[in-house]
């Protein structure tokens, strides 16, 4: 608990210190909660995310950094990864792939990376996954496109 | 699905091997040995006939695969995880004769080879089966012989040693505080063997915290770090034995098979953890190979770290024998003590 909470500090004057070196992550940590942040994350460009702006949600364990932290989308987003519903990401890191060498911040890179390289054989969302598995690229490109202009980009009017 | 969709590798190849792709090879020795090695594991305390008879009623030839599905994998895994968390993370010193006493109803190549390990050897100490073993053996096994011999030039050299491994992580562009934590849990653990001190610890401190979930996980993932560190450092030399092994890059292998607790112990490791410490490490093997022509032996292989450059040759610990003396059996270490 006590080096969790030293870790976690570490990484959130890093966070403060950095600000600007990452321009597609803003990083926040719950004023009252140091194992609550939330995360707001730029679509990668070139993808059907470019121009949305996503919400993430950071539940971090006692063990930390030995265990990963819990992390969900909030934004609804349409990726072979994510639940549609519950906003939960399937990827390696947050799982069994784990290991003190991430931070928070290079959990958020590499869900941008995911975000932009789906991995549609381990789907959570299987809708997703079966489009991109029958290659029907642009089917799945304008549900994304259309799930990133309803739900993460600034409603126009 | 996730699960099975994410695992690395030569956790897949093992997953495919329980699923029984290899069961045409099921009479192959290896894998008998494999699965009689990681029964006993499991259950040490099974004194009788925990051997090749209780593995074969796990896998009975017969069995239909096919009704083998993720949800089963998964509670495999879990009974798997159940069972080894029964045991401590490092046990009590046994007498070697409990060894033998688990395989009396083994094959007689290892029961030989165990009478012949008892002329050199006079305790074991075991370890959890939880993909931590090699690390958690080799803590306590170093740590207990400083604590032992207080030898200060070595834990002085050692701390040079740790010094320049944290250097490797700062120029291979780690961010320090993922991994200063781990360093300085060990460096404690170090500094409180040696006596004479305030902070000084005793044989049974030092046991307890072993087996403390926090002191003893830093320490495992400290040389995690260490041996992470050393493969990227010598990425050229270690390539090779890495594309052999899992046919991924060092980066991928370092990040997937070095650096996430729970992840064994290979010779990649193994070499690396003990170059980068500069600390030899023997290994006996106990399996069923045996060789035509002479007497049975137990085979052993001495890891000796090689001197880098800018260590002058008299690096002590080196011409000696390792005292670190790891046993190992198909998938597991545990501690072994010399007579």
């Amino acid at each position: 608990m006590q080096a969790s909470r030293a870790r976690l500090f570490k990484e959130y004057k890093e966070v403060q210190r950095e600000k600007s070196v990452d321009p597609d992550i803003q990083l926040v940590c719950d004023d009252s909660n140091i194992f609550k942040w939330t995360a707001l994350i730029k679509g990668p460009s070139e993808t059907p995310y470019e121009g949305g702006v996503f919400q993430l949600a950071f539940a971090i364990p006692e063990q930390y950094p030995l265990l990963p932290p819990q992390v969900r989308f909030l934004t609804k987003i349409f990726h072979p990864n994510v639940h549609f519903k519950t906003g939960e990401i399937c990827l390696d890191i947050l799982k069994n792939a784990w290991s003190p060498a991430w931070t928070l911040q290079s959990v958020c890179r590499a869900i941008i990376a995911l975000m932009a390289h789906p991995e549609p054989d381990s789907p959570l969302n299987c809708d997703s996954g079966n489009l991109l598995r029958s290659g029907d690229i642009r089917g799945y490109q304008s549900m994304a496109r259309m799930y990133t202009r309803l739900a993460a980009m600034p409603k126009k009017g | 699905m996730a699960n099975q969709a994410e695992a690395s590798p030569r956790k897949r190849k093992a997953l495919d091997s329980e699923l029984g792709m290899e069961a045409a090879v099921a009479t192959d020795m290896k894998q008998l040995e494999a699965e009689e090695a990681a029964a006993i594991v499991l259950n040490p305390s099974n004194s009788v006939g925990a051997g090749a008879s209780g593995s074969r009623e796990v896998f009975p030839e017969e069995y239909d695969w096919s009704c083998c599905r993720d949800d089963d994998i998964m509670q495999q895994q879990a009974a798997i995880r159940e069972e080894a968390i029964k045991i401590p993370f490092v046990g009590d010193k046994e007498p070697l004769s409990s060894l033998a006493a688990e395989f009396e109803s083994g094959s007689p190549i290892l029961k030989e080879k165990i009478r012949l390990l008892a002329e050199q050897y006079t305790a074991l100490r075991r370890t959890r089966g939880d993909g931590n073993c090699f690390y958690r053996s080799f803590m306590l096994a170093y740590l207990e012989h400083i604590l032992e011999t207080q030898d200060i030039a070595e834990a002085k050299r050692i701390t040079g040693k740790v010094e320049q491994c944290k250097n490797t992580l700062q120029s291979l562009g780690y961010t320090e505080f993922t991994y200063e934590d781990f360093f300085s849990i060990f460096m404690e653990q170090l500094e409180s063997v040696l006596q004479g001190k305030e902070a000084s610890i005793s044989m049974e401190e030092l046991l307890s915290r072993s087996r403390d979930q926090f002191v003893s996980d830093y320490v495992v993932m400290f040389f995690r770090f260490v041996t992470s560190g050393e493969i990227r450092k010598r990425a050229e030399f270690f390539e090779p034995f890495i594309a052999g092994l899992t046919n991924t890059s060092v980066d991928q292998f370092c990040k997937s098979s070095v650096e996430p607790m729970g992840e064994e112990c290979d010779h990649v490791h193994i070499i690396a953890l003990s170059d980068a410490l500069g600390v030899a490490i023997r290994v006996v093997y106990l399996d069923r190979s045996s060789c035509d022509k002479g007497a049975l032996a137990v085979n052993h292989h001495d890891f000796v770290p090689t001197a880098s450059a800018d260590e002058s040759s008299d690096t002590p610990g080196n011409s000696t024998e390792p005292f670190v003396t790891l046993l190992y059996r198909p998938g597991h270490y545990d501690i072994l003590y010399r007579r």
